[in-house]
């Protein structure tokens, strides 16, 4: 039964022959996915093993183009940048998103919540001509992506397990459930019951939970899960005691883009 | 009724006796609540304790287990099953997740006995304790009949005071506390304080349900459309805490995780929750379950219905813990009152 094989799986997987050539880039971002994964190579020798890096401007001075997965981080702010990232998903057979920024825009998409004129002068003051950039989005909204780690930085074990899916051409195994599942299954406390607030409800897991298990409330940084309840969000956070512009911060901090297309 | 004594002192050199033999899991202080631990030292066990925040079940069916270890290096995947299986006491279990275990047991030996499930069981010992006092407002274990336990148990404490009543379950819970314990015979004076904390007990607890819930299946018989399933639907978070920190509810997903260098994958179970969006999802993307409406109304058939119907015991033990979980406030206790009102 050729399903059986995992043979079968690989081909349509990055792996043809000798190790699977992968590929680092970023664009608008901290590059605090890229020191994950950096640290995650020394965690998991095994990776080298089992992956050929032949771009990663970070970690190597080789720049070599013959990758076949490549690995974005980072937001799309600029024309230029459009165009890098299409030369970039042509030559990958598989295009991942690298954390929030790549995945949702994260972060950068808090700017464009403000006019973007505010924006420019704010950051670059008299210098504000000199530098080009418009809305940041995910890289989703100018290629076609075939996976994404989400997270802010991205948690290195899921990493390490989409790089495993890849290889043998299956589904990277991301969440759909939110943060409230893995939290329960760690028998934890709610931070909702310790007087504080969280967006666990309505995050993708996969963190493990990691803030609320030490205490702290889930920021919402590997985006909404699929079919969020939203207005029952809301009204949890009002029973807590936010008002509407700490409600509206808490779903824009990392999901910005995301409100603003919904709102359109 | 054979009764044994055991001083309260005597509890800690008790199981500190045990854990030279089992893992004991006990009820354990977690920030201001309690949580169902291995316990390492005799003095974190609170038989004091009201509610944990996840059932005794965790010691039976872990949140997360590996069930099978995956040979790839061959032409075809070579599974070998892995049982991590401990002799086990659960220590101090109320009687609402003693009945709780009693379903599960039966839903883990139905149709397909499961091997990783009933090897856990088979060396686990359950000592019980009574409760004496409401665990808060949530609880409605005097509605769901599971205020007391006649069987389900190895041991059983009841507190009298500077003491526990033992009362003899089972063979092996007779043989371990002769080997872990030192009790003594109970006196008339025992009997006369057992009774008068029994029977101070009952009125403690109230009815919280307005009818008998042995007309719950035939009550929800009438209710599949029921306007509340739609207002459910619209509160609800599908967070999934509900039926997480349920003690008779025990679905699970299974993912394998392969190793980085390909030659061997392992098989893990996970706990899963029909509330969250994607548990009815086949493949090519068909959701049989989309609606929260129709997950909310699942939940509460299999606890109010099916469960009992199929397992012939209650399906919802009346801990309360889906009640106190959920932030949206949806209360298994008021639902059922207003479908009984409405019907």
């Amino acid at each position: 039964m050729a399903g059986n094989k995992s043979q079968g799986a690989k081909s349509q997987g990055a792996k043809s022959q000798g190790k699977v050539k992968v590929a680092f880039f970023d664009f608008a971002c901290c590059e605090g996915c890229q020191l994950t994964v950096i640290d995650s190579l020394q965690t998991h020798l095994d990776l080298l093993e089992a992956v050929e890096i032949v771009n990663f401007r970070e970690a190597s001075s080789e720049g070599r183009q013959d990758y076949q997965i490549a690995f974005v981080e980072g937001s799309i702010t600029r024309e230029q940048d459009e165009e890098r990232l299409r030369r970039i998903r042509e030559q990958a057979d598989i295009l991942v998103a690298l954390g929030a920024c790549a995945h949702t825009a994260g972060v950068n998409a808090l700017k464009n919540l403000k006019p973007l004129d505010e924006v420019r002068q704010y950051v670059y003051g008299e210098h504000a001509d000199w530098y080009d950039t418009y809305p940041a989005r995910p890289i989703s909204a100018v290629v076609e992506v075939d996976a994404f780690i989400p997270g802010c930085p991205i948690d290195r074990e899921e990493f390490v397990e989409v790089v495993k899916a890849l290889l043998v051409g299956k589904k990277p195994p991301i969440p759909d459930y939110p943060v409230c599942v893995e939290c329960k299954l760690k028998g934890n406390v709610c931070v909702f019951h310790v007087g504080k607030v969280c967006m666990g409800p309505v995050t993708r897991a996969g963190c493990g939970a990691i803030c609320p298990t030490y205490g702290d409330g889930c920021e919402g940084c590997r985006g909404l899960i699929p079919n969020p309840n939203e207005n029952a969000m809301e009204e949890v956070l009002d029973e807590a005691g936010l008002t509407l512009d700490e409600i509206m911060d808490r779903f824009t901090m990392f999901n910005a883009y995301r409100e603003l297309e919904a709102g359109e | 009724m054979r009764l044994r004594i055991l001083p309260k002192e005597e509890v800690p050199r008790m199981v500190q006796a045990l854990m030279a033999d089992y893992r004991v899991v006990g009820p354990k202080a977690k920030g201001p609540k309690f949580v169902f631990e291995p316990i390492t030292d005799p003095s974190e066990i609170r038989l004091d304790y009201n509610i944990t925040i996840l059932p005794p079940k965790v010691a039976l069916q872990p949140p997360q287990e590996r069930v099978a270890r995956i040979n790839l290096e061959g032409e075809v995947p070579q599974p070998e099953p892995l049982i991590e299986a401990e002799p086990t006491v659960i220590f101090g279990a109320h009687t609402c997740d003693v009945h709780a275990l009693r379903l599960l047991d039966r839903a883990f030996t139905a149709d397909y006995p499961d091997s990783h499930y009933l090897e856990r069981r088979r060396q686990t010992l359950v000592i019980s304790l009574e409760c004496l006092e409401p665990c808060d407002e949530h609880s409605f274990c005097k509605d769901m009949g599971t205020l007391t336990a006649d069987e389900g148990y190895d041991l059983h404490l009841t507190d009298i005071g500077d003491a526990y009543t033992v009362h003899v379950g089972t063979e092996a819970g007779e043989a371990a506390l002769e080997k872990y314990a030192t009790t003594r015979a109970a006196t008339d004076e025992d009997m006369r304080r057992l009774n008068e904390v029994l029977s101070a007990k009952w009125p403690r607890f109230t009815h919280r349900l307005n009818f008998d819930a042995a007309e719950l299946p035939s009550l929800l018989a009438t209710a599949y459309d029921h306007p509340i399933w739609a207002e459910l639907g619209e509160r609800c978070l599908s967070c999934g805490s509900c039926t997480n920190v349920c003690p008779t509810c025990y679905c699970f997903n299974m993912l394998d995780t392969i190793s980085l260098t390909l030659k061997e994958a392992l098989r893990i179970r996970r706990w899963d929750s029909c509330q969250l969006d994607e548990f009815a999802r086949v493949a090519g993307g068909e959701n049989f379950r989309e609606a929260r409406a129709a997950r909310q109304r699942h939940r509460f058939f299999r606890k109010g219905k099916w469960l009992r119907e199929r397992f012939d015991t209650t399906g919802c033990v009346g801990c309360g813990r889906c009640i106190r979980a959920c932030l949206v406030n949806i209360n298994i206790v008021e639902v059922f009152n207003t479908i009984h009102g409405s019907a």
